[in-house]
């Protein structure tokens, strides 16, 4: 060991060890997320150490949350959450799929087979997989106006995955409408334009899209209405409270008389900013019973407050930055940022402005917008749990919608694209395959199969009944996926089931890539403490 | 109002916050005690600068710290993430889970639960819940009072005991109930706590997430809510990866706040000295101390760098001349007065707190009316006022370096220690000693001072010491300013005994006491006067120096070993210069012969 020479502290495991070492992290992995996926996956709860739960099946909040001390494992874990962050779903997939690459190699591998070669086959498999999927998938033409029926069936198979039945099929419709709403012909869709608010009130089915948008503050001042109909909405990021002039400015003043005019000086340039407000506000309010709505980025303090109340305007202060933008295409006008030209035209509409309390808690709603191209999906729950996996579910929604309108094409889910990808790969990749390598791409057509004997496991069903089913099935010529109720081979295009392609195109992309790289270890290392771990 | 919004950012500065959050806590309770000290009623020191007061969803009026703390993920301890206030965990049975009704038909197998191991509450915790429980329990007799005091008495010692022994978390000393949003943990899963070292680990922690976000949605709640914020008062812990959540944080805060000033401490842990055993982590850690400083101090008004290697007293810790190197960083010690572990960031953590809550005292003392004068307080500013006083002068220098009497003499020297000015003892490292610099600007606030054994001082006899005391100094500052109260630091159970045995029941100085070289604590000593200054002077160039020369040495000297190291963190070569330039500029205030200072001559 010339290692041991250079550093006698460093941990060293050798060849078949450290191989060994790597498979199993990965079947470890592989077996926790196991259970979780599908419709019939098992939901896990995790008790943090003060009594916090957390209830989810998402691979990706899952993996987040476990503490992973295995190098290895973190190395499995880091793909799939990037999976996550590039297509938006598709973790505990991706999980699933290098464990099982790494299964499947481990029994060629105590055989007496390099790994290299096996490795060669992953990589001829790897690209006749996806090459296939180019042909599998099933193109969906977007245009001007989507076809509702494909996007709502994508994102109810995301959706029914992760919550139930009842609960998916009502997130259905929201996530949809959401991503359709802020959807802009010839723009890259930008999801930070649907806002997901959340109120710790009432029951899940009470979650709902609001077109329009909904604040997480209100008003500060007693007399401003807390309802109101027919709304100007003023966006604005102007400063409305008195502040020191800049810290730096090097002014001071050197008794009570100067201070006192000091201030005065400052509060007439807030109070003229203010009445502009109010002067514009006279102008389009006269002669109708119109409101107006004041919603500030900046800072609004209690005497402007006054000022505004008093014109009977409703002004809120402090909104989040994304809400400005959020607000100008929800109710159309424009963002100012000064007072000086205000006009008609800066302003926007909402037909009905409201507040709501709970508690300390105050939600403000702009809603009856006109044209909205930005909108709320306002989650309830009786808990903070209930709330947070809706929320990732939606989440998980909203990407799944808005990859199909990216990819136009969508790809056959309940492990029918798996099941035909596996044949095409034996019956016709294999033979053109020289020597060992074939195993190789052997190895990679049997772990394609870890999703369809996962969904049958975690239906209850007997996964090699199931396979056999599904095989016999689709070698008569038929795509088939399975029926997670009955163990039956259906047709997903009948029962709309259908996942996304950059999804699908990922994990086959970058499963091979980390299972190649792992099974390539002959050397473990483990040098001095301190060493900062590769990224 | 003129409130302050609190943040806290890492480890070792949750543990100086959970401190200083207990000073305010007992503050709170004294003033409440119906035949308590009048001098904590008639304080006049306005709470709700730090507080905030809010309803739960049923209605139950709270008041709580207006603060966001983050951590590691699992680094509350017993406590839970939404606070204990707004208590409502369900129990973690599966029945009352809603969004998965497949259980409500199938077998109930299908949630697999994962637990992890509890934290048990330690006996302080335990007291204070049992406490809660006994306030919801109104009838409660006297004579039932009675036996319980006396009960009390044996287990405050347990519990302090516990506390000296145990303490794991930032939580298990803290005494204060916090607001939902206050707690934040930073999902940082594959990160061994122990390799959160540098700057780059915490960057890559937050790229990519929508962590940054939920920390700023957090903070806006916050300030939405003020009506005349006065500034922010941020307590980061430097040493590691925490520095560049904080700077990230306070990248925002600039954006989003501009005229709200920053008030920056950045505390270190002693533990946090530990030196490298490789020159490769030894450069790691130099150039992380010049890229968290460079970064830090460009997004805030006033930096405070608080973190000695040390707490001990030179006298007391022989050991300490084995090495050269401890000696000079020893030299300054901390005052014999305190007995401070290192080894215990429960201690190290109460003394910087203290300091803090000294300093933050001024901003809560009620603004001078044309007519008003307190005879409790004087010298009142906010935080704007104190960052321009002491870095918006002529020097324009926003690194001070923080001083600290804990506790400082009484007013007629009767021990002849000195004035409060020769007690102050820096806690700031890495600077200059025998510092005379005629342009220095300081900020002291000295409160609840003794005028001779435990009489306490007025507040105009203190500003006549001082004053007195400024004359016979043999260097004075070029500008100083003076705040002084009454109200002392109330000393909290859970405080640590680090007091010497010199120290009496109210801070006042013995030395005929009988011997005993117990240290003494918060069941000896109910409080104790405090004196802390900012002083921004020239005592804090050997700080800068050395970190922009690390920089420079190896960050941008060509070839540098660690240009490379510089990258992973995200850093290229053109912001590596310009942080240079930044320590540079921060340095040039300093130099006699630039233009700033000689227009002040």
């Amino acid at each position: 060991m010339s290692l041991r020479v250079l550093n006698p502290n460093a941990e060293v495991l050798n060849k078949s060890a450290a191989l060994h070492m790597n498979i199993n992290a990965a079947k470890g992995l592989q077996d926790v997320l196991k259970t979780n996926l599908g419709p019939k996956g098992t939901i896990k709860m995790l008790v943090g150490g003060a009594g916090d739960i957390k209830l989810t099946k998402d691979g990706n909040t899952l993996l987040k949350e476990m503490q992973i001390q295995n190098p290895t494992a973190i190395m499995i874990a880091r793909t799939a959450v990037a999976q996550d962050e590039t297509s938006g779903d598709g973790t505990t997939s991706t999980v699933l799929f290098i464990g099982e690459l790494m299964k499947q190699s481990e029994r060629y591998i105590d055989e007496g087979m390099h790994p290299r070669v096996l490795v060669d086959g992953f990589e001829i498999a790897k690209r006749a997989t996806l090459e296939f999927l180019e042909k599998f998938k099933t193109p969906v033409v977007m245009g001007d106006t989507p076809d509702k029926e494909i996007l709502k069936m994508v994102a109810r198979t995301t959706l029914r995955t992760k919550l139930y039945e009842g609960l998916a099929d009502q997130l259905t419709d929201i996530v949809v409408n959401g991503v359709l709403c802020i959807r802009k012909p010839d723009e890259p869709i930008d999801l930070f334009m649907v806002e997901i608010m959340h109120m710790r009130h009432k029951f899940d089915v009470d979650t709902r899209l609001v077109e329009g948008l909904v604040l997480d503050h209100g008003s500060r001042h007693p007399d401003m209405k807390r309802r109101a109909e027919n709304c100007y909405i003023l966006t604005c990021n102007v400063s409305l409270e008195y502040e020191k002039s800049e810290i730096n400015a090097g002014f001071f003043y050197s008794n009570a008389e100067q201070r006192e005019k000091m201030v005065a000086a400052e509060r007439h340039q807030v109070d003229e900013r203010v009445k502009k407000i109010i002067e514009l506000k006279n102008k389009v309010c006269s002669g109708n019973d119109n409101n107006f709505v004041v919603i500030n980025q900046k800072g609004i303090d209690p005497p402007s407050l006054d000022l505004l109340a008093r014109a009977g305007i409703i002004a809120l202060r402090r909104a989040k930055r994304r809400n400005m933008e959020r607000l100008v295409l929800a109710c159309g006008g424009e963002a100012v940022n000064s007072v000086d030209d205000l006009t008609e035209d800066c302003l926007g509409w909402a037909g009905l402005v409201y507040e709501h309390i709970l508690g300390e808690e105050k939600y403000t709603f702009v809603e009856n917008v006109k044209n909205p191209r930005s909108c709320t999906i306002l989650i309830k729950g009786p808990n903070d749990h209930t709330i947070a996996q809706i929320k990732d579910a939606v989440r998980d929604g909203l990407r799944s919608v808005k990859n199909t309108l990216e990819d136009e094409a969508v790809v056959l889910g309940a492990g029918a694209f798996e099941v035909a990808a596996r044949q095409h790969l034996v019956s016709n990749i294999k033979k053109t395959v020289q020597g060992r390598a074939q195993l190789g791409v052997e190895a990679f057509a049997d772990a394609l199969l870890v999703v369809p004997k996962t969904l049958a496991e975690n239906s209850g069903l007997d996964t090699q009944d199931v396979i056999i089913a599904l095989t016999g099935e689709h070698d008569r010529g038929n795509i088939v996926g399975l029926n997670h109720h009955t163990g039956e081979p259906i047709d997903p295009q009948m029962e709309g089931i259908f996942d996304n392609y950059s999804v699908k195109r990922q994990i086959i992309n970058s499963g091979p890539v980390i299972a190649s790289q792992l099974l390539l270890v002959d050397e473990v290392i483990r040098a001095g403490r301190n060493m900062r771990k590769p990224t | 109002m003129r409130e302050l919004v609190t943040i806290q950012v890492g480890t070792f500065a949750n543990y100086v916050g959970s401190h200083f959050w207990n000073f305010q806590d007992e503050l709170l309770g004294l003033t409440e005690v119906p035949d308590g000290d009048p001098i904590y009623k008639n304080s006049s020191l306005d709470m709700d600068v730090l507080y905030r007061a809010g309803e739960t969803q049923q209605g139950i009026p709270t008041y709580c710290p207006r603060l966001i703390s983050i951590s590691f993920q699992g680094s509350l301890g017993s406590l839970s993430l939404s606070g204990s206030l707004f208590d409502d965990i369900s129990s973690s049975d599966p029945t009352d889970i809603l969004t998965w009704q497949g259980l409500l038909t199938n077998e109930t197998g299908n949630v697999s639960r994962c637990m992890a191991e509890p934290h048990k509450k330690n006996l302080f915790l335990q007291s204070l819940s049992a406490e809660e429980h006994e306030i919801l329990d109104v009838s409660e007799d006297d004579s039932g009072e009675v036996m319980c005091s006396s009960q009390r008495q044996v287990q405050d010692k347990d519990r302090i005991e516990c506390l000296e022994t145990d303490v794991k978390f930032w939580t298990d000393f803290s005494k204060v109930q916090y607001h939902p949003r206050s707690l934040y943990e930073l999902h940082s899963s594959w990160m061994d706590i122990q390799k959160f070292e540098d700057y780059g680990i915490g960057k890559d922690v937050l790229s990519g997430g929508l962590q940054l976000e939920e920390m700023n949605e957090r903070l806006r709640f916050f300030i939405e809510e003020c009506d005349h914020i006065q500034g922010i008062q941020f307590v980061v812990d430097d040493s590691g990866g925490f520095s560049s959540v904080a700077s990230e944080v306070l990248e925002n805060i600039e954006d989003e706040y501009t005229n709200t000033p920053v008030l920056l401490y950045a505390v270190r842990d002693p533990g946090a000295y530990t030196y490298a055993t490789n020159q490769k982590s030894s450069i790691g850690r130099s150039l992380h101390d010049a890229v968290s400083f460079s970064r830090l101090s460009s997004f805030c008004n006033l930096m405070i760098p608080v973190g000695l290697p040390s707490l001990r007293c030179t006298q007391v810790c022989g050991w300490s001349y084995v090495s050269l190197f401890f000696l000079i960083l020893n030299q300054g010690g901390l005052s014999p007065l305190l007995h401070v572990d290192d080894k215990k960031p429960f201690h190290s953590s109460a003394v910087y707190a203290a300091s803090i809550h000294s300093i933050s005292i001024p901003f809560r003392m009620e603004m001078p009316g044309p007519a008003a004068n307190s005879t409790c307080t004087s010298g009142a500013m906010d935080v704007g006022e104190i960052v321009h006083t002491l870095a918006g002068q002529s020097r324009q220098n926003m690194v001070t370096v923080l001083d600290v009497a804990m506790p400082p003499p009484s007013l007629t020297d009767e021990h002849n220690q000195g004035s409060i000015l020769r007690n102050l003892h820096p806690l700031t490292p890495e600077i200059r000693k025998d510092d005379d610099d005629l342009l220095a600007v300081e900020s002291l606030v000295v409160h609840g001072a003794l005028y001779s054994g435990d009489h306490r001082a007025t507040v105009s006899q203190v500003e006549d010491s001082v004053r007195v005391a400024y004359q016979t100094a043999p260097a004075k500052p070029m500008f100083s300013r003076l705040s002084v109260t009454l109200c002392p630091l109330p000393i909290p159970l859970p405080f640590p005994s680090i007091f010497g045995r010199n120290v009496g029941r109210h801070g006042e100085l013995v030395f005929n006491s009988v011997q005993g070289a117990q240290s003494r604590g918060s069941l000896e000593i109910v409080s104790i006067p405090m004196a802390a200054r900012l002083r921004s002077s020239t005592a804090i160039v050997p700080f800068v120096e050395k970190r922009l020369g690390d920089l420079r040495k190896h960050g941008i000297a060509r070839g540098g070993a660690s240009a490379e190291l510089l990258h992973t963190w995200g850093f290229g070569r053109d912001e590596v210069e310009d942080m240079g330039e930044h320590l540079s500029k921060l340095l040039m205030a300093f130099d006699p012969h630039s233009q700033t200072t000689s227009d002040s001559d």
